[in-house]
């Protein structure tokens, strides 16, 4: 027990001072750099920035672009955040990409960090329409610009720019190809995302669009998988076992599609099955012929757009594009899931 | 002479806890047999079955736990970090930098490493509160966090997609054990979850190492005073929680043919309350495996029965909340109702 301890007091010490020694190099640089910046802040007139809300925003003095996402378990919020760090960091920035694991509160305080760290700009795909606002909202009182991706909120004017898929196109495109595959009749079930999710609403509205056309399709169940896969795949089992004459499913993403594919082989059965996202794992069951199609939100697009956007922004004073902004989907079925890799489409 | 009448109203009193559950359980299924169709056929009840396993398994080792006044936080968090060591080991090997190999294993190897590296995890648990003094509670909490983020580090959040392994690396037959049986309608897993609920029930009534157990969470003083090890019993009950979290990472990322570090989330919340509705009590000290499983077919159940009638996910919520509470409470009135009647015959004894 004795040897023990001294053990664990000698890897304490090393510890500390490893952490001194990154903590001073890292943390001197920073003070500098923001020093000089400060100043060049400092010289511009103050008045003309606190005067309405079309004032230009400078950054909070940094060079560092804060990205914050949801998980990065999540292929397509991994593409998202990977594809904004290496464009920002072409573009010359420090990144820090954080996560916020859908938690509105976990976000109001990488906001605030980013804040504290004097962020040139945040690129977000947010945690919440309505709680995301005032998060934003901070942000921008600190003179710093949020560039929303993915997911809009319930306010204008005060991001810069929100960049997102178009949701309803794409859903309303991949039904399309849903009624194909199903010969326009028999019964389905579709599982839906998480309830409090916009884009979970838009995209099953979008499919019933499209859907309720024909009168012979009927839907036996709808489900809420929480965009899981694990969920979608007991639920699945569940519905199947109510109704073992299913003949289709529609998935609000690809995360739940491969639950259900996952099922469906389990019970030995092929069906159309749909889902919207274009992840590598939906592509894959496409090849195979397991899933019938995915909508393809071009994640990397909207991310790379945003980080663009945000330099033009901070260089130029404007993006020169409206706040809100819409990057279509493209529908992926067996005929052209060969151009998909990584949420990129090369036509 | 009072110590053996104790225990003989605790076995009274015992047999009425698992009776509740039981009684609850088949009511669940008549109302969900007249509610959804199909509910009450073979494959509807195999696939409730299949779900149950893995928090049933889940909720073995949590029992144990929970017996010794304990609590295991980290469960699905060692579930999905041993689905990652599980989907890593297949489908990128183990990659030695300093000899410059890549060494592929098979199926039985991987998932030996797999289940010793979960009782490692579960064991640290235990040492960590014995040796360390620290609760329960906060030690799992800690490492629940910790290998969770292992878990998403291993594979940096990304997905195991391809677990189906290659003939040439001779690491196929992995998704066996989210499978049936070869042949029957049997899933695999209902098989582990049956034959670890056997041994663990004999384990806890037949064996000296089962009586240690139950002895701690009768009252843990007098047995260290009565020579047992209590804290090596505890690494012990630790390690088999974490030996059971690693079975159901396995089964789980087999049934899927991929490992996300997501699997398993909140899973611990499922197992602990599948423990308590089948009569295991952290006050007192008492539990057994039949019970819970019997709580976990509780919680399938509901689960499973919900989704076949149509109820949405926000009901369920609901539901199986007021289930758990509703459970607790009868199981608190009913043990009053033992503890006054023990009196009353000791008092007519006297």
């Amino acid at each position: 027990m004795k040897g023990f301890k001294k053990v664990l007091a000698m890897l304490l010490a090393v510890a500390m001072v490893a952490a001194m020694v990154m903590g001073c190099s890292s943390g001197g640089g920073d003070a500098e750099e923001e020093k000089t910046e400060e100043k060049t802040e400092a010289e511009a007139p103050e008045g003309e920035e606190e005067s309405g809300s079309d004032e230009v925003l400078k950054g909070g003095g940094s060079n560092i672009m804060y990205v914050i996402t949801p998980s990065v378990s999540n292929p397509a919020f991994k593409a998202e955040a990977d594809t904004a760090t290496a464009k920002a960091k072409e573009l010359g920035y420090e990144v820090k990409a954080v996560s916020h694991d859908d938690d509105p509160t976990k976000q109001t305080e990488l906001f605030d960090s980013a804040i504290a760290d004097k962020a040139a700009a945040i690129i977000c795909d947010n945690a919440g329409a309505d709680a995301t606002v005032e998060a934003v909202k901070k942000a921008r009182d600190a003179g710093i610009p949020t560039f929303l991706i993915d997911r809009e909120i319930n306010a204008e004017g005060v991001a810069i720019s929100q960049i997102v898929a178009n949701n309803y196109q794409g859903a309303k495109a991949i039904a399309e190809k849903f009624v194909e595959a199903m010969g326009e009749k028999g019964k389905y079930v579709e599982l839906l995302g998480k309830e409090s999710d916009t884009n979970a609403g838009v995209r099953s509205s979008a499919f019933h669009e499209v859907v309720d056309q024909y009168p012979d399709m009927e839907m036996v169940a709808q489900q809420t998988a929480n965009w899981e896969k694990t969920e979608a795949y007991d639920k699945m089992e569940a519905m199947l076992q109510a109704n073992p004459d299913i003949e289709g499913v529609m998935c609000g993403n690809d995360t739940m599609l491969e639950g259900v594919c996952a099922a469906l082989q389990a019970a030995k059965k092929n069906l159309p099955v749909i889902g919207v996202d274009g992840s590598d794992e939906a592509a894959a069951l496409i090849k195979s012929g397991d899933a019938t199609g995915t909508a393809l939100q071009q994640f990397a697009v909207i991310a790379e757009t945003a980080v663009v956007q945000a330099d033009k922004y901070l260089k130029e004073g404007s993006t020169g594009a409206d706040e809100k902004q819409l990057i279509d989907c493209i529908a992926i079925t067996s005929e052209n899931v060969d151009k998909l890799s990584g949420f990129v489409f090369t036509e | 002479m009072a110590a053996k009448q104790n225990s003989g109203n605790n076995k009274l009193a015992m047999t009425i806890l698992k009776g509740r559950t039981f009684i609850v359980l088949i009511i669940l299924l008549i109302f969900f047999s007249i509610t959804a169709d199909n509910f009450m056929s073979a494959g509807a009840l195999l696939t409730v079955a299949k779900h149950v396993a893995l928090y049933g398994i889940l909720a073995i080792g949590m029992t144990y736990v929970i017996i010794t006044g304990g609590i295991d936080l980290s469960v699905g968090s060692v579930a999905g970090l041993a689905g990652m060591i599980a989907g890593g080991l297949i489908q990128e090997g183990l990659t030695l930098k300093m000899f410059g190999v890549t060494l592929y294993f098979s199926v039985p190897m991987i998932v030996l490493i797999t289940v010793l590296l979960g009782a490692l995890m579960g064991m640290l648990n235990g040492i960590v509160i014995t040796k360390f003094n620290v609760a329960p509670f906060i030690a799992t909490l800690g490492t629940m966090y910790i290998w969770r983020g292992f878990a998403n580090i291993r594979s940096n959040g990304a997905t195991f997609s391809e677990l189906a392994g290659s003939e040439g690396l001779g690491n196929t037959g992995f998704e066996v054990f989210g499978r049936n049986l070869g042949g029957t309608a049997i899933p695999c897993g209902v098989l582990i979850l049956a034959i670890i609920a056997v041994v663990a029930g004999l384990i806890l009534k037949k064996t000296p190492f089962g009586w240690h157990v139950l002895s701690i969470g009768g009252n843990e003083k007098a047995s260290k005073l009565s020579g047992i090890k209590v804290d090596r019993v505890k690494i012990w009950v630790y390690a088999f929680s974490g030996f059971c979290s690693a079975v159901v990472g396995i089964i789980a990322t087999s049934q899927l043919v991929s490992a996300t570090p997501k699997t398993g989330e909140s899973w611990e919340m499922n197992a602990i309350a599948a423990s308590v509705l089948g009569g295991t009590s952290m006050a007192v000290g008492v539990g057994t495996v039949g019970g819970t499983i019997v709580g976990a077919f509780v919680i399938g159940v509901i689960n499973d029965g919900m989704t076949m009638c149509g109820v949405t996910e926000f009901w369920q919520k609901i539901i199986r909340g007021l289930v758990i509470i509703i459970a607790v409470i009868i199981d608190q009135v009913q043990r009053n109702l033992q503890a006054k009647m023990a009196l009353q015959a000791r008092n007519e004894n006297k």
